[in-house]
């Protein structure tokens, strides 16, 4: 067809239309590259091809391995050209193409040679190219040119160098750190950008040296530093020597905390925000010494450029974290921000504000923030959910207006995480504040009414099913349920069902009436409805409605599944349907997560050694299956617990040796995996020698020895010790392994006939209390905690004197008693003064156990904890103290 | 670390796009998400005027110049502040070359000279060249006039 005449009368439109790579296609550019190969070299058109295959590349276009070598050998005869804007877009080209190891030997003598040249510029450029492309053979060779260009009198050269220098130093290290002498007299450079270079390299050499960093911080802050760029590097060390030095902060001299604040009257912006964020974020940072901070931070929040102002409010919310009343004179200001332009800025204003301002300017703040949801993102809308969260935690009297926000915002349009937020946020409201449980419900229950998401609606059900039965009057909720039952898909039913299941067990007058309704949902089109009805019905005792809900009905509603899902899911996969039913207990409770211990095994040999794939990883399952083929072991009873692999050989060594504890009631087996790395070696009669000297508790009864171990073919020695039953016995256990070791031929593979006996020392091994006890978490660690008999708890307090950090005292009582952590409570935010850490776990013997760990920490950093037990056993409650106490 | 620079047209179309220790399997996540936030709030923007936005630990200037978006992300070190020095050295350049803010023609026709302005400037995430004057001369491989 004919393209339509189309007048061109204005030529200037028409030239903005098009694009000179109109049409560009990989192909024919490639061809016209071969303009390289010319031997009269045309620089103009070389430029031109040049640029149009930095457009294809720069466009996400990649070149097959031949194409980019066509090009790669193509653009280095560019070198023989002396046109200089040529021999620019060459360098960049080179860099571009980055060419593999092979055909670099091309142009480094091109190169090198530009590196010696006389043209200062022709040198900075074949530097950045050479360290972009070489490897660490060729970068010795050039080292000592390097090095003289790191001092050299050209900028651009240093810089060049420099800058080459802090990307070799990730691949080199040893190379680079020999450069220091040079880099630390660029340092003095009076070159502004060379001195940012120098000091950026110079502080990641040094940057494991705390001497070397604290001298140089010193000599710094005392000298000239000629670049704003460089000064904030410097305000950034220096805050990282204040924090490894152990300052003095109770009498006021902390060490360059004036340089700090000097910084705050420097004459460029990012000199005096850097300055000022340094400070905010001093350990232990004083009000005295926030102040000038604050105050310039406060200055910046009206700036006319959006990054001053993002910069200060961003810091500034950071302060309200830890020091909310440092920030409220700003609070003003912030105000002033709620209808900045620029959304990231306005909600950080907000989220600011929800954390300094008192109770009496919530609500004139909640005014504020209903006109500003309506135009942000979601994801900045769940910042502000989460703020308005917290700060109705902290006003709990501020419930009604807070909550009443929430339930405004649950109304409007928005996609699932910021509903969930929602919805999440009103669950914690409900759950703290006793008072806002009441209209919290019904906010759940009207959003449920029209929501269109399955996962949320199940998930309140499931909250309404646990809170809704203990309000003063359940029956409002009914309907809301029952509602569902009609209207929505059959997940949403399901949940229904079973909530008005629950509801008729915990409220004995509700029960007839929710009878009624449950058989008529008999007829639902879905079977897991129907079938879930028919369940709760009987359990309900619906033939016989006199009979009062049995203990049983309200354990087997209301009881949590007490073995992980994942595990179920696997057990049921492997039954083979017979007449033997299948039995939940046999589920086992342990989560198995792959060791890393075990995954660096794998990828160690797959690589080092090129051994062929190991099997699957080992799991309880197949820990069990392994242990229940040895005879010696069938009478041990069931396994208890499997722990990761214990390393007893250092890495790279000639025999590598981890070892696994299995633990049963009375008895303790010792898994030793073996291989041998020595390709000239064969092993026989392989076993590991055990003294138990130090584990008075345990007596060896099995040995299992291990015929033969051959060269990287992994194989496993047993010992199994007896114990007191059920006693959480602990020892210590030094180990050597013996064998015959038989000389190989590698050529043939073939053993000589005769060996000698030989041992190799082995690390000690420990069993602790911690190998005693399952990581099995609860859903709700409150309703567990409360179903547990109040009077198994025992409560004593513990000092655990000074310790590095919150964090680091809450993480070592975990692994002492090697529970699962519940809730995320294992997470210490920083700077928190106490902490409560909820842990759950199953002792063996079966028992289920609970503890709640209050810790708290002061000045000296001395930490001080409070541990309560609860547990299915006495005596196990009493067991977890003495774990702590001798711990 | 720098992590990408990126210019597009008025409608998103990507004219320049650099990573820097980006996975590949990102870089197109992050070109979509640049462009979104360009055309969510670059329009009515002055020349030059910076925009920021953070996701998590990461950084993100932006800015309109003539028909053209840029962007910088950065990470650590590269916070906003640093990032508002690195777009400005980068506006001046272009505006350097182009001789005003640019049409997107005149930005294509400049194409070689802004890729060479873009390797003095970010040299594999490191900020390396912030004179427009000086990246001026080198890209014609002259030394810096101060020296």
């Amino acid at each position: 067809m004919a393209q339509p005449l189309v007048k061109k009368d204005d030529d200037h439109d028409d030239e903005a239309e098009y694009s000179p790579f109109l049409g560009i296609e990989k192909g024919a550019i490639l061809q016209e590259a071969r303009v390289f190969n010319d031997p009269q070299l045309d620089p103009r058109r070389c430029s031109q091809v040049i640029t149009k295959l930095l457009y294809l590349l720069n466009q996400g276009e990649t070149f097959t391995k031949i194409e980019a070598t066509e090009v790669f050998f193509s653009v280095t005869k560019l070198f023989q050209s002396r046109d200089l804007g040529l021999r620019r877009m060459v360098y960049l080209m080179i860099k571009e193409l980055s060419p593999s190891a092979d055909e670099v030997i091309i142009v480094t003598s091109s190169l090198m040679k530009d590196m010696n040249s006389k043209t200062d510029m022709y040198r900075a450029n074949s530097i950045r190219v050479l360290c972009r492309i070489i490897d660490g053979t060729l970068l010795t060779q050039i080292e000592r040119y390097l090095k003289q260009a790191i001092v050299d009198k050209n900028p651009v050269v240093a810089s060049a160098a420099l800058v080459s220098g802090i990307h070799l130093l990730q691949t080199n290290p040893e190379i680079v750190k020999r450069w220091s002498n040079e880099v630390q007299e660029a340092v003095q450079s009076r070159a502004a950008l060379v001195q940012f270079h120098a000091l950026a390299l110079l502080h990641q050499i040094r940057q494991n040296d705390r001497l070397a960093v604290s001298k140089l911080v010193t000599s710094l802050t005392r000298g000239t530093v000629r670049s704003p760029l460089a000064q904030c590097l410097l305000i950034r060390y220096t805050s990282q020597v204040i924090c490894e030095s152990a300052g003095n902060t109770q009498t006021g001299d902390r060490p360059f905390y004036d340089y700090l604040e000097s910084c705050l009257r420097h004459k460029a912006e990012m000199v005096i925000l850097e300055a000022a964020r340094a400070i905010t974020e001093l350990n232990g940072v004083t009000s005295r010494e926030l102040t000038p901070a604050v105050t310039v931070l406060q200055l910046f929040l009206t700036s006319s450029k959006p990054v001053l102002r993002f910069a200060a409010i961003r810091t500034l919310n950071k302060v309200a974290m830890t020091h909310p009343m440092s920030v409220t004179n700003c609070n003003i200001d912030m105000e002033g921000l709620i209808s900045d332009q620029n959304r990231s800025i306005a909600t950080l204003a907000i989220t600011t504000l929800l954390k300094t301002g008192n109770e009496s300017s919530v609500d004139r703040l909640m005014k504020q923030i209903t006109n500003f949801m309506s135009d942000i993102a979601d994801e900045f809308k769940i910042v502000v959910v989460e703020a308005i969260r917290s700060l109705c935690l902290k006003f709990p009297l501020k419930y009604r207006a807070l909550m009443n926000f929430l339930s405004n915002i649950l109304r409007e349009e928005g996609g699932f995480e910021y509903k969930k937020a929602i919805v999440d946020s009103i669950v914690i409201l409900i759950r703290d504040i006793p008072d806002a449980k009441e209209s919290g419900l019904l906010h759940l229950c009207e959003f449920i009414e029209d929501c269109e998401f399955t996962y949320l609606s199940t998930q309140i059900l499931h909250f309404l099913s646990i809170e809704g039965p203990k309000t003063s009057d359940p029956c409002k909720y009914i309907r809301y349920i029952y509602n569902r039952v009609h209207l929505e898909n059959a997940t949403v039913r399901a949940s229904a069902v079973t909530t008005l299941a629950k509801f008729g067990a915990l409220v004995e007058s509700l029960k007839p009436r929710i009878i009624v309704l449950l058989k008529r949902c008999l007829f639902d089109s879905d079977d897991e409805v129907r079938d879930r009805a028919t369940l709760y019905l009987s359990t309900l005792g619906a033939d016989d409605a006199v009979v009062e809900t049995g203990e049983d009905a309200n354990e087997f509603l209301f009881g949590s599944l007490d073995v992980p899902l994942v595990n179920l899911v696997t057990s049921l996969k492997n039954y083979v349907p017979s007449d033997e039913p299948f039995d939940i207990s046999s589920v086992p409770r342990e989560v198995k997560v792959q060791p890393l211990a075990e995954k660096k095994a794998t990828s160690k040999k797959s690589t080092g050694l090129g051994a062929p794939p190991t099997g699957p990883t080992a799991t309880v399952d197949t820990y069990e299956r392994l242990l229940s083929s040895i005879p010696e072991f069938s009478s041990f009873g069931k396994l208890f617990k499997s722990s990761a692999p214990v390393e007893l050989t250092e890495a790279e060594t000639e025999y590598a040796v981890n070892v696994v504890k299995h633990i049963f009631y009375q008895h303790v087996v010792f898994q030793y995996n073996c291989t041998n790395t020595i390709s000239e070696q064969l092993l026989e009669n392989v076993t590991v020698i055990v003294d138990a000297s130090e584990a008075e508790e345990f007596a060896e009864v099995v040995s299992k020895p291990l015929g033969s171990l051959p060269y990287d073919s992994p194989g496993q020695t047993f010992l199994a010790f007896e114990k007191p039953e059920g006693v959480p016995a602990v020892g210590k256990f030094s180990n050597v392994l013996r064998f015959l070791v038989k000389e190989v031929d590698p050529s043939t593979g073939e053993s000589e006939d005769d060996g000698v006996e030989d041992e190799y020392q082995l690390e000690d091994l420990e069993v602790v209390a911690a190998d005693y006890m399952q990581k099995v978490g609860v859903s709700n660690f409150r309703n567990a905690w409360e179903n547990m008999n109040p009077d198994s708890e025992k409560v004593d307090e513990y000092g655990l004197g000074p310790r590095e950090s919150l964090a680091e005292a809450v993480n070592a009582v975990i692994n002492l008693l090697g529970m699962q952590p519940c809730e995320g409570t294992e997470v210490v935010p920083s700077n928190s003064r106490s902490h409560t850490c909820l842990l759950s776990g199953v002792f063996i013997g079966n028992v289920k156990v609970l503890v709640r760990l209050s810790f708290g920490i002061n000045g000296q950093k001395d930490v001080a904890m409070k541990l309560a037990v609860r547990s299915d056993d006495e005596s196990i409650s009493d067991a977890i103290h003495e774990i702590v106490a001798s711990g | 670390m720098i992590l990408a620079v990126l210019f597009a047209n008025s409608v998103g179309n990507i004219l320049v796009e650099r990573f820097f220790g980006v996975p590949a399997e990102e870089r197109l996540h992050w070109r979509s998400f640049l462009v979104k936030l360009g055309a969510d709030n670059l329009k009515g923007v002055k020349n030059e005027e910076l925009l920021v936005a953070c996701h998590k630990s990461v950084y993100i200037v932006y800015t309109v110049l003539g028909d053209v978006s840029i962007f910088v992300v950065g990470k650590d070190e590269y916070d906003e502040l640093a990032l508002s020095e690195v777009i400005f050295v980068i506006t001046s350049a272009v505006k350097d070359v182009c001789g005003k803010p640019p049409t997107e023609r005149l930005f294509l026709d400049k194409y070689g000279r802004i890729c060479l302005c873009l390797d003095e400037i970010v040299w594999t995430g490191l900020l390396e060249n912030t004179e427009k004057d000086r990246i001026k001369r080198m890209i014609r491989l002259k030394p810096p006039t101060e020296f």
